[in-house]
């Protein structure tokens, strides 16, 4: 598994526990798949949940509605957020 | 049967009386400020309309007040404010009480809490939570005035004060009570100060309920107590009553836990049904007390269900958003906003809301700013709305009597 | 203008529906599991047990992808609503402005409360989850159901303790009676959690081991040590009685009325030691409806085995229905645990005629009380039942059902 695998299974099984998605498994998420709205019929008590299970596992802040929008559209939407949190935000820390 | 307000009390940011909040609103200035009763360290936001201590008098009746919650005493303290101001000592048979809140003694079930995982000093002591269920206020209130008529508490969030006051007009009107002293109180707590920060709903700085740059709302804290009773014995024993409640309406959005309906369908279905409860139309409303939280979505929703009441006279209808000044006292906002109406119709005017910035334009609503506006003569009829999270919603018609 | 119960449904230890909730009440052989004293709120000896949800046979009713974000008691209010629409043979209308929801909590979110408090002191306010906030208020349920049945009326839920049912009830009825509703959810709920039973123990209100370590809430016993710490959900439909027969329903119980009064002179966290106003409230209530004390076949009552609070109830009842003869006086928290949602099964159950078995735990009279439980002879035929319930801090309510068609 390549390190961007890696991340998304991560965050895949970030998404399942931390919005309680009992009976679903990392392979029943695709990575390009919208999260919100038609896809997983996430909404946007989902995306803050998200946020702070984000914050918690990557030590990082995460601010602004347009970002949350942006970042969570997709799994692979969200392993580039986190990577590029990793390039600035953490490496600073 | 008529029912009319005889009395009305009030705890808010502004002070510990009637005077104190009608003085505050008149200002235009806001209450909200940093609080002292916790510590707001790792908040996102760091502010809310905190209720300040009271004056030497008012601090020896609170003295007398033994081991009852914050939330206990702000309704107790209301509610004799109430009584006094109706002239009745309250209490026997024919007495309800009817309370609406959203946490009741939940800062103190917080410090005990704080005690029993180890992070705040001290033992876990009982007494910590002798008031904390939900209708501790309603009982301390029946208990302090002597009521032995039902004594149910409310609570729906941040519609608990206006269901509490319906429930007590239907109570009135069908004769199960004489009198009823009705309202809501809450106090500041951990618990909703971080959920609502964790909602990601909190302004950083003071709430500005409709206009363009809000950020969300502002936490407060306080209580409002109001009697009813029927005119006919309010004029029988020589009361001069102070408003009429003249209607009371309820929905549920059924939409979604925490978003209100995007066109506001729930609020309207609210208001339509206390207006016909007061045998009244949009047309007759003179001016609008709103829920106004400053959040996004709130004040959005809200103004779009106005303008399918209130049709063309939309920006026409002064609008007051008392939230700016006392922030969001949740299960007593109903009830407080209720007394602002009350001294707001006996004074003929409709209260600024605070805030500095200007109107959110695209609301097509007419936001009253910085200056009391005086009503015509001719005005008469308010409307007062509270929606509450899971999209319940209550409205109240207070109709002053001519 | 009557009111009738036109769909039931259950959610308690033991029992997922009407039919299962028949068979425990029957069988009145109550099976407390061991509450989770891990977190360490208990204090040492105490109260061990409770009477806890098997939320594993929720999924009959509620999926795990819709329940995902609810409390318990959400779902328990779910499911026990879901099960009173299917009951009433009723569709579920997208879009129901008619029909209201009232709930009644003694605790309202225990569960939710506890687990948010925990996130703010041990591992600080930014960990809050945003999604448990949702549930903490203490209308989620009612809010749930309404969402779950399209309910779009009045939303309401009332809260003054073992009385908070009663409320329910008398807030549901005045709905139908003014007209504002067509139909009316109207239930009890409540979620036990570790936290709220430690509590619960040390304010001495749960029942104790005996010398076999067994807790057993023993109503009107001699040997009472307190009740059954217990969560659950019990849920009516409400309609008026010519909208049921309009649509083919089938009438299961008849609510005549509902009322309280309180007492200021109780102790803020006891009963008190005299009924006083409680019972000239219970009194007159019953000449409104046009009953004397002979005219009520059954009393279903909220003793659950704690001394003060049994002695209180039964003084009440005594002195509003007399001393001698009176009916067979139900005490069903005793087999399901104390939630409200109890007291309104059983009572819609004994205005519907069912089985109840002897009263679990009482053998030895307690003097005080004077009052002796039903023993699980067979009853006769009831027509009235009168439901009543005790809350420390002063207040008593009471409601009065009647037989349906069935």
């Amino acid at each position: 598994m390549t390190q961007q695998e890696n991340l998304r299974e991560r965050l895949k099984r970030l998404i399942i526990e931390s919005l309680n998605l009992e009976g679903m498994t990392p392979e029943m998420i695709e990575d390009e798949a919208p999260l919100f709205g038609e896809g997983l019929g996430l909404d946007s008590v989902d995306a803050l949940e998200l946020v702070v299970a984000l914050e918690k596992e990557f030590s990082c802040r995460i601010e602004g509605e347009e970002t949350t929008r942006e970042a969570f559209a997709s799994v692979s939407a969200m392993a580039s957020f986190v990577d590029s949190l990793n390039g600035s935000t953490l490496s600073q820390a | 049967m008529k029912v009319v307000i005889t009395g009305v009390g009030a705890v808010s940011g502004f002070g510990w009386g009637v005077e104190e909040l009608c003085r505050g609103l008149e200002s235009g200035a806001t209450s909200i400020r940093t609080p002292s009763v916790f510590d707001v360290e790792g908040q996102r936001t760091t502010l809310a309309a905190e209720v300040g201590p009271p004056d030497a008098d008012a601090q020896m009746e609170i003295d007398h007040l033994r081991n009852l919650s914050r939330a206990d005493i702000f309704a107790v303290i209301a509610a004799r404010e109430a009584l006094v101001r109706a002239g009745l000592e309250g209490g026997g048979p024919r007495t309800g009480v009817f309370c609406g809140g959203s946490t009741a003694g939940m800062a103190e079930c917080e410090d005990f809490v704080g005690r029993i995982v180890g992070v705040r000093p001290g033992k876990p002591m009982l007494k910590l939570l002798a008031s904390q269920q939900l209708n501790g206020p309603g009982d301390a209130v029946a208990r302090d005035i002597g009521a032995c008529g039902p004594v149910v508490g409310f609570s729906s969030a941040c519609a608990s004060g206006a269901m509490a006051l319906g429930a007590a007009l239907q109570a009135v009107r069908s004769g199960e009570v004489d009198v009823a002293l009705a309202g809501g109180a809450d106090s500041l707590c951990l618990l909703t100060y971080s959920g609502f920060n964790a909602l990601r709903s909190v302004d950083p700085g003071a709430c500005q309920p409709f206009r363009k740059d809000r950020q969300g709302l502002s936490l407060g804290e306080g209580a409002g107590m109001l009697v009813l009773e029927s005119l006919d014995q309010a004029v029988a024993r020589g009361a001069e009553p102070l408003a009429e409640l003249a209607g009371y309406g309820a929905s549920c959005d059924a939409h979604h836990m925490t978003a209100p309906h995007p066109e506001g369908d729930g609020a309207l279905a609210a208001m339509q049904a206390a207006l016909k409860d007061a045998g009244l139309e949009g047309i007759d409303i003179d001016a609008v007390n709103a829920h106004g939280t400053g959040t996004a979505h709130n004040d959005q929703s809200e103004s779009c269900a106005l303008r399918r009441l209130l049709g063309d006279r939309s920006p026409e209808v002064p609008l007051t958003a008392p939230k700016g000044a006392l922030g969001h006292v949740l299960g007593a906002a109903g009830a407080l906003e209720a007394v602002a109406s009350v001294v707001a119709l006996e004074r003929g005017a409709v209260f600024p809301t605070a805030g500095s910035a200007p109107a959110d334009s695209d609301l097509h609503i007419d936001l009253v700013l910085e200056n009391p506006r005086q009503l015509p003569p001719t005005s008469q009829t308010w409307i007062s709305t509270n929606f509450a999270f899971g999209g319940a919603n209550a409205a109240l018609v207070v109709r002053r009597l001519v | 203008m009557k009111i009738s119960i036109s769909g039931l449904g259950v959610v308690t230890s033991g029992a997922w529906g009407w039919d299962e909730a028949e068979r425990i009440f029957s069988a009145a052989d109550p099976k407390p599991v061991n509450i989770d004293r891990s977190a360490g709120y208990h204090r040492e000896g105490g109260a061990r047990k409770a009477m806890l949800v098997d939320s594993a046979r929720m999924g009959d009713w509620l999926k795990p992808m819709a329940a995902r974000r609810m409390s318990p008691a959400s779902r328990f209010a779910v499911c026990a609503s879901l099960m009173a629409y299917r009951d009433a043979g009723l569709e579920i209308l997208p879009y129901d402005g008619t029909t209201a929801v009232v709930m009644g909590t003694t605790y309202g979110a225990a569960f939710v409360t506890e687990k948010i408090l925990r996130q703010v002191f041990l591992e600080g306010p930014e960990s809050v989850s945003p999604a448990l906030f949702t549930e903490s208020v203490a209308n989620a349920p009612a809010a749930q159901v309404a969402l779950a049945v399209g309910a779009r009326g009045a939303n309401n839920t009332v809260t003054q303790r073992q009385v908070s049912v009663i409320a329910a009830l008398k807030q549901a009825d005045a709905l139908l009676r003014s007209g504002v509703a067509d139909r009316v959810l109207v239930g009890a709920v409540d979620e036990m959690s570790p936290l709220l039973h430690a509590i619960l123990d040390r304010f001495a209100a749960l029942a104790q081991p005996d010398d076999d370590g067994v807790e057993t809430g023993r109503p009107f016993d001699a040997r009472g040590s307190g009740w059954l710490g217990a969560e659950g959900a019990a849920v009516v439909l409400l309609e008026r009685e010519d909208d049921v027969r309009n649509r083919g329903g089938l009438v299961r119980a008849r609510l005549f009325g509902a009322g309280s009064a309180f007492d200021p002179g109780a102790p803020r966290s006891g009963w008190g030691k005299s009924p006083g106003p409680r019972a000239e409230g219970l009194g007159a209530f019953l000449v409104d409806h046009g009953l004397s004390p002979g005219n009520v076949d059954r009393v279903v009552c909220s003793a659950g085995g704690l001394p003060e609070a049994d002695r209180l109830e039964a003084k009440l009842i005594r002195e509003v229905l007399g001393e001698r003869g009176l009916p067979p006086v139900l005490a069903p928290m005793a087999t399901a645990g104390s939630h409200g949602g109890v007291l309104l099964a059983a009572s819609v159950l004994a205005a519907a005629g069912a089985t109840f078995g002897p009263t679990p735990g009482f053998a030895v009279p307690d003097r005080e009380a004077g009052i002796v439980p039903h023993d699980g002879r067979p009853m006769p035929g009831p027509e009235t039942v009168l439901l009543t319930a005790c809350a420390p801090g002063g207040s008593a309510g009471w409601a009065l059902l009647g037989r349906g068609d069935v």
